[in-house]
C-alpha cells in the first residue's frame, strides 16, 4: 500500500523539481544549439538561457515564471494499491499544487476564463488536469508538466483534418506552415520541442501531440521507421527556416520533433501540433510498493520512449 | 546596432534615437501591467493606477513575488507576450504617456502607429533568463493587488541596468519581426520543396 502522506510529499517534490530543475536532455539540447550557432545574438541568447537554468537549480526558483497549466500524468501499476484510492490521489495532487504555489515554485497563473478571477492557488474547474495510464506492476509513477502559456497560446498548438488523399505532404505542410505562423514574433519561445499527433479523434490527436511534446525526451525516436523518418525530415526542414531563438534568427528552431499516432478513420486524418517552450519543464517520480522512491529523467510514457 | 544604457524618465529625443536591432539596458522606475489591468482601466472605466500615470516605462510581465516580513521578494521575472494586449496597446501608449514597453513578441499596427506618433519603443528579450534579471530589480510597492491578484496587479519596480533587450519596434516605422518574417518565408518555400511538397499543392477541402 502506498500511503497518502508519502505520495502527497512525493508529488510536491516532483512539482518543485519539475519547475526548478531543467531535465538533462533539454539542457544538453540547448547547449548543443549554442555550440552550433554562428550568430552572436543567437549564441548569447542560448548561453544566457542555459546560465539562468543552471542558476534555477541552485536558487531553487522556477526556470520561467510562467509555470502555466499544472498537468499531471500518472502511470499506475495494475496491482498498485493507493491509500484512499484514486480520489485521494487527486486531492493530494491539488494540495501539492496549492503548497507549491504558496511557496513560489509555481506562479498563480490559473484563472477563470471569463472573469479573470484569480483563486491564487492554481486550483479551479478541471485544473489541475489528470491523465492516467495503466501498466503492469505495483508502483505509482507521477509526471508533472509545467505547460507554459507562450507555447500554448500563440499558435504553437494547432489542429487540422487532412484528407487521406493529401498524404504525408498534407501533414508536413500543415506542420511547417503552422510553425512558421506561430513563430512570427517569437511568442512560443523557440527553439521548441514540437509534438505531433496523427490520427484518432481530434481530442486523441491533441493529447498525443501534447504528450509527445511534454513527456518524450529530446533525442528519443519513434521506433517505427516511417514515423522516425517523418520526425527527422520535419526536424531538418524546420531547422532550415532560420526562426532561431525567440524568433530573431538562428540555426535552431526546434530542439526535437516527436511524432505519435493512432489508427483512424481515413475519411480525414486529424493532425495536431503541440509546442513546448525551449524551457521544457517536467518532473517524474516513481513510488514502489515497498515505499522506495525513484527520480526519473525519462517518463517513458510511450512504452520505451 | 548600438547599445544604450537608459534611465527613466525617458525623453522623446532619447527614444527617437533608438532603432530596430539596438540593445538597451534600463534603469529607474517602471510599472507592470497585464490583461486584467488593461481591462480594468480601458474597458471598465476604473482610474489608472498612480504608477501608470507617473512612470513612462511599462513592462508586460507577471512576476512571481513572495511577501516576507512585509517585504516583497521577487522570485522570477520574464517579460510576457505583448501581442495579446494589442486591443489596448495604442490607448496605453497615449493615456499613460509611455516611452517604452518591454514585453515579448511584437505589437500590431495600431500600437505601432501610436508609438511612431508619440515617441515610444517596444523591446523584447532574446533569451529566457529570469535569474540574470532578478538581481537588477527591486520591488517598491504594488497597486490593485486585492482587486486583480498577484500577477495581474501593478508592481512598482526599480531597475538597475535591466537587460539586454532588443528594440523590436522603433519610432521610425520599423518592426524587427516583420523584417525577419520575409527571410523565414523564403526559407519556408525551400523547406517545403525539400520535403517534396510541390509549389501548387492544395489541400483537399473537407469542410
Amino acid at each position: 500500500m502506498i500511503l497518502r502522506e508519502q505520495y502527497e510529499q512525493v508529488i510536491f517534490e516532483t512539482i518543485r523539481r519539475g519547475a526548478t530543475e531543467i531535465s538533462p536532455d533539454v539542457l544538453a539540447a540547448l547547449e548543443a544549439a549554442e555550440a552550433r550557432e554562428t550568430s552572436n545574438a543567437a549564441k548569447m541568447g542560448l548561453r544566457r538561457t542555459c546560465d539562468s537554468l543552471l542558476q534555477s537549480r541552485v536558487r531553487q526558483n522556477p526556470c520561467c515564471p510562467d509555470t502555466g497549466w499544472p498537468v499531471f500524468y500518472f502511470k499506475i501499476g495494475n496491482e498498485c494499491r493507493i491509500e484512499g484510492g484514486m480520489m485521494a490521489l487527486e486531492e493530494a495532487t491539488r494540495n501539492a499544487v496549492r503548497k507549491a504555489t504558496k511557496m513560489g515554485y509555481l506562479r498563480a497563473t490559473m484563472k477563470h476564463p471569463l472573469t479573470g478571477y484569480d483563486p491564487g492557488d492554481n486550483i479551479g474547474e478541471n485544473i489541475p488536469n489528470f491523465t492516467y495510464q495503466w501498466v503492469p506492476g505495483d508502483s505509482l509513477q507521477v509526471s508533472y508538466v509545467a505547460k507554459g502559456g507562450g507555447s500554448e497560446c500563440f499558435g504553437g498548438t494547432r489542429h487540422r483534418v487532412v484528407a487521406f488523399a493529401d498524404g504525408i505532404a498534407g501533414i508536413q505542410k500543415f506542420v511547417v506552415d503552422s510553425f512558421v505562423e506561430a513563430t512570427r514574433s517569437g511568442g512560443i519561445c523557440p527553439p521548441n520541442v514540437l509534438g505531433i499527433g496523427i490520427g484518432g479523434t481530434a481530442n486523441l490527436a491533441a493529447n498525443l501531440a501534447k504528450e509527445a511534446a511534454c513527456l518524450r525526451t529530446v533525442g528519443s525516436h519513434h521506433p517505427d521507421p516511417k514515423f522516425r523518418e517523418l520526425e527527422e525530415n520535419l526536424y531538418e526542414a524546420i531547422n532550415s527556416l532560420g526562426v532561431g531563438i525567440m524568433g530573431v534568427g538562428g540555426k535552431t528552431s526546434v530542439l526535437a520533433v516527436n511524432v505519435e499516432y493512432a489508427y483512424t478513420h481515413i475519411a480525414g486524418i486529424c493532425v495536431d501540433i503541440s509546442s513546448n517552450c525551449m524551457v521544457a519543464r517536467r518532473g517524474t517520480s516513481v513510488i514502489h510498493a515497498d515505499g522506495t522512491v525513484e527520480v526519473l529523467t525519462d517518463p517513458k510514457w510511450f512504452g520505451d520512449r | 546596432m548600438a547599445e544604450y544604457h537608459l534611465s527613466t524618465p525617458l525623453s522623446e529625443e532619447q527614444i527617437r534615437d533608438l532603432h530596430v536591432g539596438d540593445t538597451i539596458y534600463l534603469s529607474g522606475q517602471v510599472f507592470t501591467c497585464r490583461s486584467r489591468l488593461h481591462r480594468w482601466v480601458f474597458d471598465e472605466g476604473h482610474a489608472s493606477p498612480a504608477a501608470a500615470m507617473e512612470r513612462d516605462a511599462l513592462i508586460h510581465v507577471g512576476p512571481i513575488v513572495l511577501r516576507e516580513d512585509g517585504k516583497y521578494q521577487l522570485v522570477s521575472f520574464m517579460p510576457t507576450s505583448s501581442i495579446r494586449f494589442e486591443k489596448w496597446g495604442a490607448k496605453s501608449v497615449r493615456e499613460w504617456g509611455l516611452r517604452m514597453i518591454i514585453g515579448k513578441t511584437t505589437m500590431g499596427e495600431e500600437t505601432m502607429k501610436a508609438m511612431r506618433e508619440l515617441g515610444c519603443v517596444h523591446c523584447s528579450p532574446q533569451s529566457v533568463s529570469p535569474n540574470l534579471w532578478c538581481d537588477s530589480i527591486e520591488i517598491d510597492d504594488v497597486e490593485l493587488f486585492d482587486e486583480l491578484g498577484t500577477i495581474e496587479a501593478t508592481w512598482h519596480m526599480n531597475l538597475n541596468e535591466l537587460g539586454p533587450f532588443v528594440v523590436d519596434i522603433d519610432t521610425h516605422g520599423r518592426n524587427l519581426y516583420d523584417e525577419h518574417r520575409d527571410e523565414v518565408d523564403a526559407n519556408r518555400e525551400a523547406a517545403l520543396r525539400k520535403l517534396g511538397i510541390p509549389e501548387d499543392f492544395e489541400y483537399t477541402r473537407l469542410y
